[in-house]
């Protein structure tokens, strides 16, 4: 398999920092395409989490990382070592799958010293590794037990020390937190992120919870049939959305569409000024206005500030409670639209409480716009 | 009495009415008669060198047997859980097919392929190899009637297998056979005891087919019911009990096993 640098859009040299990297990586299972040119790269102490909906072929990437499933094209890296054509066995990679897959039969040490024996190392070599590691997943008093008779966090955590006792090149976390209580999910992902920059291993995890990959993440990729549609911090990606997928996904956000007339967005009597972080337009181009619903303000029509910038006046639709905040809909005067959702601190409806059939402006404190598709 | 159910006291007892005369009274005369003579006569009749012979080939036959079925049906579940393939359910069908067959047919199969006219017997017998009147025949014999018997126990656990089990112990260095030795086989371990108890004791107590191809010659050929059936057609209804003893506890904690150990068989 040979790639032409022309075709992909990270450069050899960004490939040779990384200490896991993908490149160009597409597959179809018979007709149906489900991946097209990925492309990233993780960093020695780096997390990365793909993030997709099921179907856009965040799995099929981890399956090609680890070699569980080959590639039509493209090449895997791991520490400069290309292993797109090696078995699974023969990669080093650590991999948590979603119901853990810890093996049955053997016990809590067994299973975290099963990758040692593979590796026929010293008895003792492996009594000390084991010692480490059951220590730093605390699981001290169960390190006798079976799987069965394990709560899903510690069958989690036995998973994880399984994957890590032979220094594996890169870990890959299939939903690890899929099969968990809500509650406990979230603890976990905190200790988890701990743990992991404590050992200083690559990371990948694969999620469609957006929340789980604000919390976990150094960068985020967020994937869509089967194309990475935006990868980056997830302050970067949640604030700068580069396309209509991206900003629905992550987050609710309001969309208008528009065109580019002098430079500015364009819709009926709404023009905004476009700040130069936005990405490059075109006189006539088509575009879409992506705002989100907590960078909404309402005030009564007469009373709109001058720090907003003015989108339009409409009516509230509904008024409703969603615990920390308040979350309404309002039709604008645009007319045929979706109505746009605005959500309120509790601050912002103690001092101007709205009712339905308001008649109010909004004003936007964030804006941006996408090109249209 | 309050809060007494009759229907409790007379359903178990309708139970055990019905099954007096059909399992329970037959069971008990192997016994009764068995022992009416005193025990002196019934440790006699089992000493008998005939009938130490006859059982010791129903063992040896049997295990044999028993070793030969549990390691093809694992293999062939192996096979047909990991691989589709075309005529894959043709096989599993056939595989399960000795089960349905009379076993007097499976034993007639066997002499016409085998015997001295048959369709190999034939090429082989000039040659002095002789398969049929042998112990040979009847390890054949139990092999075909018991052939789907580990297979179908073996095989159903294979499929509700994790496959991630496999996946996870290749990702970890595993090469297939390691992976097969120290992650899939030890959670057949129960299926596995489990098919050979099954086929040991259906092939322990074969005699349809045994019967057409061992030629049924007492210290040669003949196992422990053929035994029994020859000294009941002798009128020494003695020494056949004595053997329907051995056999019928034989089964007894055969399946007592299997009942009581299900825990540790995992089989539900």
């Amino acid at each position: 398999m040979q790639y032409n640098p022309e075709e992909i859009h990270v450069t050899p040299m960004d490939m040779g920092g990384s200490a896991m990297s993908v490149i160009g990586l597409s597959k179809s299972f018979g007709d149906t395409p489900v991946l097209e040119n990925i492309n990233f790269g993780v960093d020695e102490d780096e997390i990365v989490v793909l993030l997709g909906a099921s179907g856009s072929g965040k799995t099929t990437i981890l399956r090609i990382i680890a070699g569980l499933e080959m590639p039509d094209s493209g090449h895997v890296v791991l520490h400069g070592r290309d292993v797109t054509e090696s078995p699974a066995r023969q990669r080093g990679t650590g991999v948590i799958f979603q119901n853990y897959a810890l093996f049955p039969k053997m016990t809590v040490e067994a299973n975290i010293g099963y990758g040692l024996r593979l590796r026929r190392r010293k008895r003792n070599e492996i009594r000390e590794t084991v010692d480490r590691l059951v220590e730093l997943v605390e699981l001290q008093d169960h390190r006798t037990k079976y799987p069965s008779q394990l709560s899903g966090g510690q069958q989690q955590r036995v998973a994880i020390a399984r994957a890590m006792a032979y220094e594996p090149e890169v870990l890959l976390f299939d939903e690890p937190f899929g099969a968990l209580d809500a509650q406990i999910r979230q603890s976990l992902r905190k200790e988890i992120r701990a743990l992991l920059k404590k050992l200083n291993v690559p990371s990948v995890f694969i999620t469609h919870d957006q929340e789980e990959a604000f919390e976990l993440a150094d960068r985020l990729a967020v994937l869509n049939a089967g194309r990475l549609e935006q990868m980056g911090t997830p302050f970067e990606v949640y604030t700068r959305p580069e396309t209509e997928h991206v900003a629905t996904f992550l987050g609710a956000a309001n969309l208008l569409d528009g065109t580019i007339r002098d430079g500015k967005f364009e819709h009926q009597d709404v023009v905004l000024e476009l700040s130069p972080d936005n990405p490059k337009c075109r006189e006539g181009d088509k575009v879409k206005l992506v705002f989100r619903p907590e960078d909404v303000f309402l005030r009564r029509p007469e009373n709109l500030t001058q720090q907003y910038h003015q989108l339009a006046t409409g009516t509230v639709d509904e008024v409703g409670f969603a615990g920390s905040y308040e979350r309404v809909t309002v039709t604008l005067d645009l007319g045929k639209h979706k109505p746009i959702v605005v959500t309120r601190p509790k601050t912002e409806t103690a001092a101007f409480p709205l009712r339905v059939g308001q008649s109010v402006t909004a004003g936007l404190v964030r804006y941006r716009v996408i090109k249209a598709a | 009495m309050r809060g007494f159910d009759l229907a409790k006291p007379l359903s178990i007892g309708v139970m055990i009415a019905i099954m007096l005369p059909l399992v329970l009274l037959p069971l008990a005369s192997i016994f009764i008669f068995g022992t009416s003579n005193g025990l002196d006569n019934f440790w006699k009749a089992l000493m008998a060198p005939e009938a130490i012979f006859a059982l010791k080939l129903s063992i040896v036959t049997s295990f044999w047997a028993t070793v030969f079925n549990v390691i093809f049906g694992l293999f062939a579940a192996y096979v047909l859980s990991k691989y589709n393939f075309w005529g894959r359910n043709a096989i599993i069908v056939t595989i399960s097919l000795p089960t349905a067959i009379p076993t007097a047919v499976a034993g007639f199969a066997l002499l016409l392929l085998w015997g001295p006219y048959g369709l190999l017997g034939r090429l082989i017998e000039p040659h002095g190899v002789h398969i049929m009147f042998t112990a040979w025949a009847i390890i054949l014999a139990n092999i075909f009637v018991t052939f789907p018997l580990a297979f179908g126990v073996i095989k159903p656990v294979f499929d509700t297998m994790n496959q991630s089990l496999e996946e996870a112990s290749a990702t970890m260095g595993a090469t297939r056979w390691q992976t097969f030795w120290h992650v899939t086989l030890p959670g057949l371990r129960g299926a596995i005891v489990t098919g050979a108890l099954l086929t040991f004791a259906r092939a322990i107590g074969e005699f349809g087919s045994t019967i057409l191809v061992s030629g049924n010659l007492a210290s040669r050929t003949q196992t422990a019911p053929l035994y029994i059936f020859a000294k009941f057609n002798e009128g020494q209804v003695e020494a056949a009990n004595a053997i329907a003893i051995v056999l019928a506890l034989f089964s007894f904690v055969i399946f007592s096993i299997l009942f009581f150990a299900r825990d540790w068989l995992e089989v539900d």
